[in-house]
């Protein structure tokens, strides 16, 4: 993993889901993953196109982080969010 | 009648299974605590019952997602009890509307009504059972609210019937309605039933074992609808299922407005950047203190004086021990006089006292420190902390070649291995499940503690606690270790995956903690009831006779001319290191017996000592009682433990080389520990 990952995000900017900070809000634009079962199942956990998100707990050491959506709360390694395309809002 | 139980994971599904049949599987709150389905029979309505894994979709990519889509195809099923958990209504749908495109009826438990109250949300159940055109039962599995309504409504059948409702845009519902009727498209399932409506969806998501059924002009179609939606099949049916939720939620839940909940406090103490790690290791060194060093201290001589008898009884409070003047006579004396007096032979009397009284008391006088482990560990499992601890170290384990989750493994481990290694299910990739599961044996189980607490009890006394950490701490390091060499000698994947769910912590309810202690206690009490019994007897008898028969009185005929002695001679050579450089057949004998049983190392250990044997001051040092101690600890464990391993990696080579692993490590630590006690 690369270290130069801190890119900033402001409201309005797209990014990856991987980049945001705590507390963030996103709308998910698009998906795209070569890993067919890793697709799959973030789209079983209702991460689709339109989705809200809110990044609420990033865990002590940094990776993993846990995000907010459709009512619920989801663990996801930042390598897994890689592949998400989304909207600060 | 025929019955399946699906659900997400975490969702109380076994917690209603358990209501329904009022049997006693194991509840947790973590994802993924059953792991194979469990039948279940209700017997007053004559129905079966059906417990399946944890899954959020039917998809085929996980094995637990597998199991219940080949069931669901395969099986007889006569309806679905679909629970909900109506505090995360929105996902747990997802499932529903598959289990919808089934040619089976559904009826829906939504689960954890009595929590929406605390949580702001209103659900108008009778709208959203229109909406969806299922019947709705809601209940609490946990208090048992509802649970009988369920029942009248299954058993009596007053549930709705199955319609197939569209939910889908129109041209989606003419492609699926399309497939469907053609019925040459859809492969026949083996239950008889087409599940035609489920088949056609399939196609439409092109699902790994259904697009092979698509022909020249049904993929023309299927190109036009990803075309016009700007997705491909799989993400379109996702979405859609996801929007047809939405707008029913939408109609039918009331959300107010949303407060800090009591788990989000919780959490920022809990999983906060500083203090986490910290609290981890405080919860568990806890756990140790206070099972080993409070509760141990203060009940394992007194139950050992019961048995055994003693002269000057000695207890522990903490770290401050307390001496009496007086001593107890104890059962296994008492009943040695009583029955000398009846004139039974010194033999006889020996097998009594020295096998079975001294061999079970060996084992029985751990149990009130056990209870406490077990208590402990319960709490730890169904509070939801465990999810926590899986998410804080994922960072850390997925370094070496494991999973967050492999934590789990580890300390369900910590009670015993057998479920231990069972629940490695739960982590996703292959690798870091093989490499969890060849570790979890190196985590010192609750049979095990008797043989630290014995090493704590005879040479560290009022420091047992800290000695207890140590070994911890050395299994936390054999772990780390060997995982990166694990890591090291396993191909490469380039990806694996942690999704996890994060749970609201809940409070343990007092019936399941008791259910779950009660239950592991008395498996423990049960092994020293048969199989430590069992052997206690064999060692005593081998003890006693010398290979012609002749009794070993002590005076004439010493206890190292018996077949005991005979056949730890014949391995002593391999403990020779670890023991100082000593030849010790007593201790060696002992530690062959740990394969059938870790308690029966100190069982057998007791025995020998009552009959004449070395006693354990004789025997050991504090530092070779160390090493002993650790290699029993960290080797091959008991005969349970390794027919689970093997059921589990279904190869027998792969076993053979994990007991070939903890062999290797656990003779070059307690050897180097014993040597270099030599050299001291």
């Amino acid at each position: 993993m690369k270290k130069a990952k801190h890119i900033l995000l402001h409201s309005g900017e797209e990014g990856h889901l991987s980049d945001l900070r705590r507390g963030q809000k996103c709308i998910v634009l698009d998906f795209h993953n070569d890993n067919a079962a890793l697709r799959r199942r973030l789209l079983d956990m209702g991460i689709t196109k339109g989705v809200i998100i809110e990044i609420k707990k990033i865990a002590p050491l940094g990776d993993p982080i846990d995000i907010r959506l459709r009512g619920y709360e989801l663990c996801i390694r930042k390598a897994d969010m890689e592949g998400i395309d989304i909207r600060v809002l | 009648m025929k019955l399946a139980l699906f659900g997400n994971q975490n969702s109380g599904k076994t917690s209603l299974f358990n209501a329904l049949t009022g049997s006693n599987q194991k509840v947790g709150n973590w994802p993924g605590v059953t792991i194979d389905r469990v039948e279940g029979y209700i017997k007053k309505n004559n129905s079966t019952i059906v417990d399946l894994p944890g899954v959020y979709s039917l998809s085929p990519y996980t094995s637990e997602e597998e199991i219940s889509r080949r069931f669901v195809l395969d099986e007889k099923i006569d309806l679905i009890i679909n629970i909900v958990d109506a505090t995360q209504l929105e996902r747990s749908l997802y499932l529903t509307t598959q289990l919808l495109e089934l040619d089976v009826d559904v009826v829906i438990a939504l689960n954890m009504y009595d929590l929406l109250q605390h949580k702001g949300i209103k659900i108008n159940v009778k709208k959203l059972e229109d909406e969806l055109g299922v019947t709705i039962i809601p209940i609490s599995a946990k208090t048992g609210a509802g649970i009988n309504r369920l029942k009248e409504t299954i058993f009596k059948r007053r549930y709705k019937r199955n319609k197939h409702k569209p939910i889908y845009p129109d041209d989606v519902e003419e492609f699926i309605q399309r497939v469907a009727k053609e019925f040459k498209y859809v492969r026949p399932t083996k239950n008889g039933k087409p599940h035609k409506r489920f088949g056609a969806v399939k196609i439409l998501e092109e699902d790994r074992d259904y697009r092979i059924l698509m022909d020249e002009k049904l993929k023309a179609a299927h190109l036009a609808l990803e075309q016009s939606y700007g997705m491909d099949g799989e993400q379109l049916v996702a979405s859609l299922r996801y929007d047809y939720i939405v707008r029913i939620r939408r109609k039918c839940v009331h959300y107010q407005k949303r407060k800090e909940t009591r788990t989000d406090k919780v959490d920022r103490i809990f999983l906060n950047k500083f203090l986490a790690i910290p609290i981890f290791i405080l919860i568990m060194a806890i756990v140790y203190f206070v099972s080993i060093s409070l509760v141990g201290g203060l009940t394992a001589s007194l139950i050992d004086a019961a048995f055994n008898g003693t002269e000057h009884l000695t207890i522990y409070i903490g770290t401050h021990p307390i001496v009496f003047d007086q001593g107890a006579i104890g059962l296994g004396p008492l009943l040695a006089n009583w029955l000398g007096g009846l004139g039974a032979s010194s033999w006889a009397i020996g097998l009594l006292t020295d096998g079975v009284i001294a061999g079970t008391g060996a084992v029985i006088s751990f149990v009130p420190q056990l209870i406490m482990l077990f208590i402990c560990l319960s709490v730890l499992e169904t509070t939801g902390y465990m999810s926590r601890i899986a998410f804080f170290l994922d960072r850390v384990f997925h370094k070496i070649g494991l999973s967050g989750k492999s934590l789990i493994p580890f300390i369900v481990g910590a009670g015993c291995s057998v479920p231990g290694v069972m629940s490695t299910r739960i982590i996703e990739d292959e690798n870091e499940k093989k490499a969890t599961l060849a570790l979890v044996p190196f985590i010192p189980c609750s049979a095990k503690l008797p043989i630290i607490s014995l090493v704590c009890a005879t040479f560290f006394p009022a420091w047992g606690f800290a000695l207890a950490l140590v070994f911890y701490l050395m299994a936390i390091v054999i772990i780390f270790v060997l995982a990166l060499i694990i890591k090291k000698f396993t191909k490469k994947k380039e990806h694996s995956t942690f999704i996890s769910e994060l749970p609201s912590y809940k409070i343990p309810s007092l019936k399941y903690v008791g259910r779950d202690v009660g239950d592991k206690t008395w498996s423990f009490v049960k092994r020293a009831g048969t199989v430590v019994v069992f052997f206690s007897v064999i060692v005593c008898v081998l003890a006693s006779f010398t290979w012609n028969f002749q009794y070993v009185d002590g005076t004439r005929i010493n206890i190292d001319e018996s077949m005991l002695a005979g056949i730890g001679n014949g391995f002593a050579w391999f403990f020779y290191p670890m023991l100082g450089c000593q030849w010790n057949w007593a201790a060696s004998v002992s530690a062959i017996q740990g394969l059938i049983a870790k308690e029966q190392v100190v069982s057998s250990i007791r025995v020998i000592e009552a009959a004449g044997g070395l006693g354990l001051f004789d025997s050991f040092t504090p530092l070779t009682a160390f090493a002993y101690a650790a290699f029993n600890l960290f080797s091959i464990p008991c005969i349970a433990t390794i027919s689970t391993m093997r059921a589990e990696l279904k190869s027998v080579r792969k076993v053979i080389l994990i007991m070939l692993m903890e062999l290797l490590v656990a003779w070059l630590i307690a050897s180097l520990i014993g040597v270099w006690g030599v050299l001291l």
